[in-house]
């Protein structure tokens, strides 16, 4: 019994003994032999091991990201939302920079602030960042890359307050684009809510003149206070009222007043020489329109006066040769030269025509007659019949 | 010990085992729980001396397979560890979970210092290692090892008729 104990305790020793020394072998071993070694457990023994090990480091980086990633997406978002105000505010500005690149001078960068009363539930008055200081007097013209804002109502230093065309004091004289129609811009007096909150009417437009919806308004000039061509807004319907001789129209703003930020300020030098071609081309366009087709009218009538004028003289001349013709035969002395005739001769042209280059053909029909010389007979078939 | 409780026994360690390699890495403490040595001291008690030294051998050599450096140190160091536990299992025997944490502890310790004084390679920290980090993280160790023998207790138990 105790001779199996203590070769127990032998065996026991002698295994310890192996694994010590097999460790401190492994212990010893230069690293290219260990790594074998450990690459071999690896992929055979301990690869289920090494799998589990994996998948649970994969959990837990997926947890400790998580909240990184968490953080980044509303980073993103806030960066999103923050992207699109400035982008808003971007666009804004691009358009003031280009409206003051068109208008180039006679005007006053100012930041809108608006400072809604409580009792209203409309924006109808505007705080600017700028003031007598800039140059901005009252009554002078606020505009906005989409058109018409409104006008100065007071003047402080450093500050301006104005008041929109939502205010019920706002009136603006204004027009078509082509000039056909002319009337007076009032705030719309029953306001809905909503988009259809911020309406204009266009009043006192002449009967005879009917606008279709869509058509874009203007300011007129008239008045002085706002310069030719600033949009206004376009029609959207006629609106029924007890006037008989004029006719008033719903229109639809171009400026939304909520939303302006920025803004300009003209100036009343500015107002006086107009603002040209700023807003749009719907303006000059029209009127150049019209200057080319009252051109064209002008040449027409001029020609057609001119046609007329050669008519008369070949007849005239007609008439002149026939008399003349039919006194000869009589034996008497031929008419004397009239003193058109005369000035004709001398400018080189033909009695009868105008004797500006260009404009002889469509009225020359007798030119033989009238420089033929009175002692000569006229042949009949030299003449031409007047159309 | 029958061939029931060897079963038993078996079961227990390898969730022991797989603890260590799932457990611990989603933990991922700096004073980590090291679960191998729980399975070793809890298999050791049950084996003689010298297959408890075989056993420590052969977990440290799998603990060394998936470690960077001193290939060999823990096999040395569970070597000793299983065979010291199974030469003392009177005391593991014993119903007592403070004193089974306190010998985890122990162990836990031991073993440390046997892998961090045969894989040395700088003696930055080392003081360090052994006297702060070893023993934090054979106090959770212990800690956890006491929380894993009592839950797997039902287990370990040899039902009688």
């Amino acid at each position: 019994m105790a001779t199996a104990a203590r070769l127990g305790t032998r065996i026991d020793v002698s295994l310890l003994m192996g694994c010590v020394v097999l460790s401190l072998v492994a212990v010893a071993l230069p690293a290219e032999d260990r790594e074998p070694i450990a690459s071999a457990l690896r992929r055979s023994v301990v690869a289920p091991l090494v799998g589990l090990q994996r998948g649970a480091e994969r959990w837990r980086t997926a947890w400790a990201t998580s909240e990184a990633r968490q953080a980044a997406a509303d980073s993103v978002a806030l960066r999103a939302v923050n992207a699109q105000a400035l982008q808003l505010e971007n666009d804004q500005l691009r358009k003031i920079l280009g409206l003051g690149s068109r208008l180039q001078w006679g005007f006053v960068p100012a930041e809108a602030l608006h400072s809604t009363a409580p009792s209203e539930d409309i924006v109808t008055t505007m705080t600017l960042s700028a003031g007598s200081t800039a140059g901005i007097q009252p009554q002078s013209a606020v505009v906005a890359p989409e058109g018409l804002v409104g006008k100065v109502y007071k003047a402080d230093p450093t500050m301006s307050l104005v008041i929109l065309y939502t205010n019920p004091d706002f009136r603006a004289s204004a027009m078509t684009a082509d000039g056909s129609a002319f009337g007076i811009v009032y705030p719309h007096a029953a306001r809905a809510s909503g988009a259809e909150a911020y309406m204009l009417e266009l009043r006192d437009v002449p009967t005879r003149v009917q606008l279709k919806p869509g058509t874009p308004i203007y300011t007129s000039g008239l008045g002085g206070t706002f310069p030719r061509g600033i949009t206004i807004g376009n029609v959207v319907q006629e609106v029924k009222t007890s006037e008989v001789w004029t006719r008033t129209y719903l229109m639809r703003p171009a400026v939304t007043p909520s939303r302006v930020t920025s803004v300009l300020v003209l100036t009343a030098q500015r107002v006086t020489q107009g603002t040209g071609n700023v807003w749009g081309a719907a303006v000059n366009a029209d009127s150049a329109a019209r200057k080319i087709a009252a051109a064209g009218d002008s040449l027409a009538k001029q020609a057609a006066l001119l046609e007329a004028q050669a008519r008369a003289a070949a007849l005239d001349s007609v008439k002149r040769a026939t008399i003349d013709s039919v006194r000869r035969s009589l034996g008497a002395a031929p008419m004397p030269m009239t003193a058109a005739d005369s000035a004709a001769i001398k400018r080189g042209a033909a009695p009868g025509t105008s004797g500006v280059p260009g404009q002889t053909a469509p009225v020359v029909r007798d030119t033989g007659a009238a420089v033929r010389r009175p002692t000569t007979p006229a042949r009949p078939d030299s003449i031409k019949k007047p159309r | 010990m029958n061939w029931t409780g060897a079963a038993r026994t078996i079961v227990v360690c390898a969730i022991l085992i797989v603890l260590h390699f799932t457990l611990r890495p989603l933990l991922a403490w700096r004073a980590s729980i090291d679960f191998l040595i729980v399975a070793l001291l809890l298999g050791a008690v049950r084996l003689r001396p010298g297959s408890a030294a075989v056993y420590g051998f052969l977990l440290g050599l799998v603990a060394d397979s998936l470690s960077v450096g001193g290939f060999g140190a823990s096999a040395l160091g569970m070597s000793i560890v299983g065979f010291s536990a199974s030469w003392l299992k009177a005391v593991f025997f014993a119903d007592n979970l403070a004193l089974n944490g306190f010998f985890l502890f122990l162990a836990k310790w031991v073993f440390d210092l046997i892998v961090l004084l045969v894989g040395i390679r700088s003696a930055n920290g080392i003081a360090m290692q052994i006297f702060v980090w070893s023993p934090l993280s054979a106090a959770v160790t212990a800690v956890a090892g006491v929380i894993a023998l009592s839950l797997l207790k039902p287990l370990m138990e040899v039902r009688t008729a």
